[in-house]
């Protein structure tokens, strides 16, 4: 961690692909953002597209103007990009961001601000709440919290907030945004660091980068921002089987190259900016929890013999016992939860079986914390639910030396 | 130094090639069947390959005899096999080292063959070390003392003597004729271009001669090294110079030189000492001879290990150790060879799991980089009635099938017998085996590897004896600026109870490392433990108080 670059421009920089629709709001707003926090200091303006084949740039450019501060940044692609299936939608994002990130590192930028082009709700407010604390020179890293509707990123409050928190000691209950502000110290920090070739990288990058400032002893915040809402780019229809392999592979594979660091590491402070913003999308997802509980029941059925290669016989009792239940009374005990996640790491690391089964055949259990914590929050307001999940992080923690112990010494339950 | 070189925090696994795997039946294992076998050693957790000499040679001493520095053996494949395994192996994330057998080439090699037509006084005659007389260097010892009898041996097509510290078949280069250096530093740049990690320096310690000395360890030896090194750097950043010097500590230290030779070097006289520590139950020889090991520049390291390729050698013990060691550990004659015993490490503990665990506790734990024998992580067995060493360089054993799964070939076609007595012998001890019980040697020695390389203190840190008044009982703070290590061992057969005096970590609460198990926080009086038979426990000291 070094001191803040005080001299540079605040860099904003717009990562887009397809995002016509919307592309033009976004460039406004964050040019007004700009102009109406950031008035006495130089700021740059980046188009980093992801190869759109509609009017994306033309219409960032044209919503910019003439201005001499807006800088289109190629990206290298690669063929491979546009025949994936896009998590985040956009291909090459860890291309595109590796290539806005040394630009801004270049202009030894003051703050960059990262935004998604194909967002609604984007506000000059955003722009202030994530790039301020960092102008200021009192955090290197902001990742956002945006007002969300409880059953919305229920894979993230379930499983990616809790580990990142248990692990890496920082409360940043939605590492794996899109926007975020960083110091150009982190930018550099981030650079060097080898996650770039990572495999999984198109789902992975946010979450590696969030868990690589934690690990880095950089000093972290979160802003609220508000409601963000997305134009759809066509990945919404991907199953959960393919998302949960993506994104909790990715977060897996954080854990292994990252051992080192959080068998170390204490919780420690997360500044939390802004006050948070209750008004939820009065559109909350579609969740049945019977077709829950009878996935996590078929589940149990089909692919016991896959956990039993990871899951100890204390866990997979347990979950039998939850056969039983219906889906009003069906309740899957928070630290039970988090010794699974914890003992799928430990499967990822070793490879008792492949990985892609493995991740997949943790999608019924998933389905069952679903359908538990939908069960739990259901009549609950945001913030009483926000306050479920916080119990639910903190039982990743008090576990957090079971995942150590079994770590350190892997504990074969089925070989042959 | 600011962060740790990869052969400081490496663990290294040591195989031949011929041993390993073989993929066309024909009875030697070979490349292509090296890399079948990457996933195995991937497995393993080890970060790095030291491969034993695959290069063509008549193989009179294993490969070291070589007649060709930059070919591969055709009975282990092509030089294209080899790039196919580097690139295999890399991908994997694991490093390369081979040999560099610097001393001397086989009779065969075509400097020889040239050299003895050559007239004398010529170009081509002196690269070895030519005499009228076979009297020259008399102080230098026979180190092959069981096969030689003089360091000379005479040549009747060149009609003069040559100079050879090994075999007679082995003449020593002529380093003060400087082509063979240049020579040589073409080979390192073969290699190195094609990508391999780096070279273990065979016999480093004989490269030059002069009268009145033992020709071992010369200034002129260590002016080849800094050259060599100057070269390497120059050209070839990130690889890696590990010295073979069967010396004691404070000469090996001359090789590291000022961080400007060799980047490893074996601490040859420790090993010796830890089995000589086991069997007596005092910990005293491995307190002396790591207390008489001078500290090395930071960008170095030692290379440590229980077994190798060669006899557990005993030059570096004394006259009464060695007699001990040898009733001790080789009770048969016929382990003896040279001045050492030809046995791996298993039947050096009696099978004893208890007595294995902790010796690799001990190779984990101490400073420098482990090396694993190939076949010890399954407490692989000998032959001793082989003949030189080739009784601990039998066919790795893969499954209980035919040939230990080694090889397809008729059993009398393999370059060696597979072990087959009814205690280490390929149905009983095997890789097929161990993987499929979760309590083998295997996956303790998996767990074991893995374990060391989460914590860099190990590789790095530094080492500090504590006081105990029971000497079966050794302890040592292993330590770098992000982890305080302490490790305990019972060197006994039976239970015991120590008293520590860890004062100086009051307020630290050890965590047992395998278990991730908290023990009572360490106070102002002695911390007492006790240990069962052959046991050990490496404890984190975490700080509370902070």
């Amino acid at each position: 961690m070094s001191e803040p670059a005080t001299g540079g421009a605040v860099v904003a920089g717009l990562i887009t692909y397809q995002d016509a629709a919307t592309v033009g709001s976004v460039a406004r707003a964050v040019r007004a953002g700009l102009a109406a926090h950031f008035a006495g200091l130089p700021t740059r303006m980046l188009i980093v597209d992801a190869g759109s084949t509609d009017r994306t740039v033309a219409l960032a450019r044209e919503a910019l103007g003439a201005e001499a501060d807006v800088v289109e940044v190629a990206t290298p692609r690669s063929a491979a990009d546009l025949l994936e299936v896009p998590y985040h939608g956009v291909p090459g994002k860890a291309r595109a961001l590796h290539a806005l990130l040394s630009t801004a590192r270049d202009l030894t930028a003051r703050a960059c601000v990262v935004f998604d082009g194909g967002v609604r709700t984007v506000t000059p407010a955003w722009v202030a709440s994530l790039a301020q604390p960092v102008v200021d020179g009192r955090v290197d890293y902001v990742a956002p919290f945006f007002a969300r509707h409880p059953y919305e990123g229920a894979l993230t409050k379930g499983v990616v907030y809790p580990l990142i928190r248990a692990l890496y000691g920082v409360r940043l209950r939605q590492p794996a945004a899109a926007e975020f502000a960083c110091s150009t110290a982190l930018a550099g920090h981030w650079l060097r660091h080898d996650l770039w070739a990572r495999h999984g990288a198109r789902a992975g990058i946010d979450i590696w980068l969030a868990a690589a400032a934690a690990a880095g002893d950089f000093r972290v915040a979160e802003a609220s921002l508000g409601v963000r809402a997305h134009h759809a780019r066509g990945e919404e229809g991907l199953d959960l089987a393919s998302t949960i392999a993506q994104v909790i592979g990715a977060l897996f594979a954080d854990v292994e190259k990252n051992a080192r660091f959080w068998q170390r590491s204490q919780s420690r402070a997360t500044e939390r900016l802004g006050s948070p913003v209750v008004a939820v999308p009065t559109d909350p997802p579609a969740i049945d929890p019977d077709r829950l509980v009878e996935a996590f029941r078929l589940g149990y059925q089909e692919l016991r013999d896959i956990w039993t290669w990871v899951l100890p016989p204390r866990t997979i009792v347990d979950l039998k016992k939850l056969l039983e239940l219906s889906a009003r009374e069906f309740r899957l005990d928070d630290e039970l939860w988090a010794r699974v996640i914890y003992d799928f790491a430990i499967g990822y690391r070793m490879r008792p079986v492949a990985r892609d089964h493995l991740l997949r055949s943790l999608v019924p259990l998933y389905s069952g914390w679903l359908a538990s914590y939908v069960g739990q929050v259901h009549d609950l307001g945001p913030e009483a639910a926000d306050l479920r999940v916080e119990a639910l992080a903190q039982a990743f923690e008090n576990q957090k030396a079971y995942l150590i112990a079994r770590w350190r010494w892997p504990e074969r339950l089925r070989v042959g | 130094m600011p962060h740790p070189a990869w052969y400081q925090q490496a663990v290294i696994y040591e195989l031949p090639v011929k041993s390993f795997f073989d993929s066309n039946g024909d009875g030697i294992g070979d490349f292509p069947g090296l890399i079948e076998k990457l996933d195995y050693i991937e497995s393993l957790g080890v970060t790095c390959l030291w491969l034993l000499p695959f290069f063509p040679s008549p193989l009179r001493d294993d490969g070291y005899d070589i007649a060709d520095y930059c070919q591969v053996h055709p009975s282990f494949g092509m030089l294209d096999d080899f790039r196919r395994f580097l690139e295999a192996a890399h991908d994997r994330g694991l490093r390369v080292v081979i040999e560099l057998v610097l001393n001397h080439t086989s009779q065969e090699h075509e400097w020889f063959q040239r050299a003895r037509r050559a007239p004398a006084g010529s170009s081509e005659r002196n690269y070895y070390v030519w005499s009228d007389t076979d009297t020259a260097y008399p102080d230098a010892r026979i180190i092959f003392v069981d096969s030689e009898r003089s360091n000379w041996t005479w040549d009747p097509v060149a009609g003069a003597y040559f100079w050879h510290r090994f075999f007679h078949h082995q003449p020593d280069l002529n380093f003060d004729h400087p082509p063979v250096l240049e020579e040589l530093l073409r080979v390192v740049d073969f290699w190195m271009a094609m990508g391999v990690d780096g070279f273990r320096l065979d016999a480093v310690a004989y490269l030059a001669e002069r009268e009145g000395t033992a020709c071992e360890n010369l200034p002129q030896t260590h002016a080849i090294l800094k050259t060599l090194r100057r070269h390497v750097d120059a050209r070839w950043p990130d690889r890696m110079l590990l010295a073979e010097a069967n010396h004691g500590p404070a000469e090996v230290c001359a090789y590291f030189g000022a961080g400007d030779e060799c980047h490893m070097a074996y601490h040859f006289p420790l090993m010796p000492r830890v089995f000589m520590a086991l069997h007596v139950e005092d910990r005293q020889p491995i307190v002396d001879i790591l207390r008489a090991t001078p500290p090395i520049p930071d960008s170095c390291q030692w290379a440590l290990f229980l077994r190798n390729h060669d006899e557990l050698t005993l030059e570096m013990v004394d006259d009464d150790e060695r007699d001990y060691m040898y009733l001790a550990y080789s009770a048969d004659p016929q382990a003896r060879l040279n001045v050492g015993i030809r046995r791996r490490l298993a039947p050096l503990m009696g099978n004893n799991r208890r007595r294995l665990e902790l010796l690799n506790s001990l190779l984990f734990s101490f400073p420098g980089t482990p090396i694993v024998y190939y076949g010890d992580e399954i407490g692989m067995g000998d032959n001793m009635y082989l003949g030189d060493r080739n009784g601990v360089r039998t066919p790795m054993q893969w499954t209980n099938d035919r040939n230990a799964g080694f090889s397809r070939a008729d059993p009398p076609q393999l370059y060696s017998p597979v072990v087959m007595d009814p205690v280490y012998g390929y149905q009983a001890v095997n890789v097929e085996t161990q993987e499929r019980d979760g309590a083998s040697l295997l996956q303790w020695m998996r767990n074991l590897i893995g374990l060391r390389k989460l914590f860099p203190a190990f590789g790095v840190g530094s080492l500090e004896f504590v006081d105990a008044a029971n000497r079966k009982v050794l302890a040592y703070i292993r330590r770098d600026s992000h982890d305080t290590i302490l490790c305990v061992a019972n060197l006994s057969r039976s239970v015991q109870p120590v008293e520590l005096d860890l004062r100086a970590f009051a307020g630290s609460v050890p965590i047992e490392m395998l278990g991730y198990t908290e023990f009572p926080a360490i106070g102002s009086q002695p911390y007492f433990l006790t240990l069962g038979p052959y046991g050990f426990y490496w404890f984190e000291l975490q700080r509370r108080d902070v």
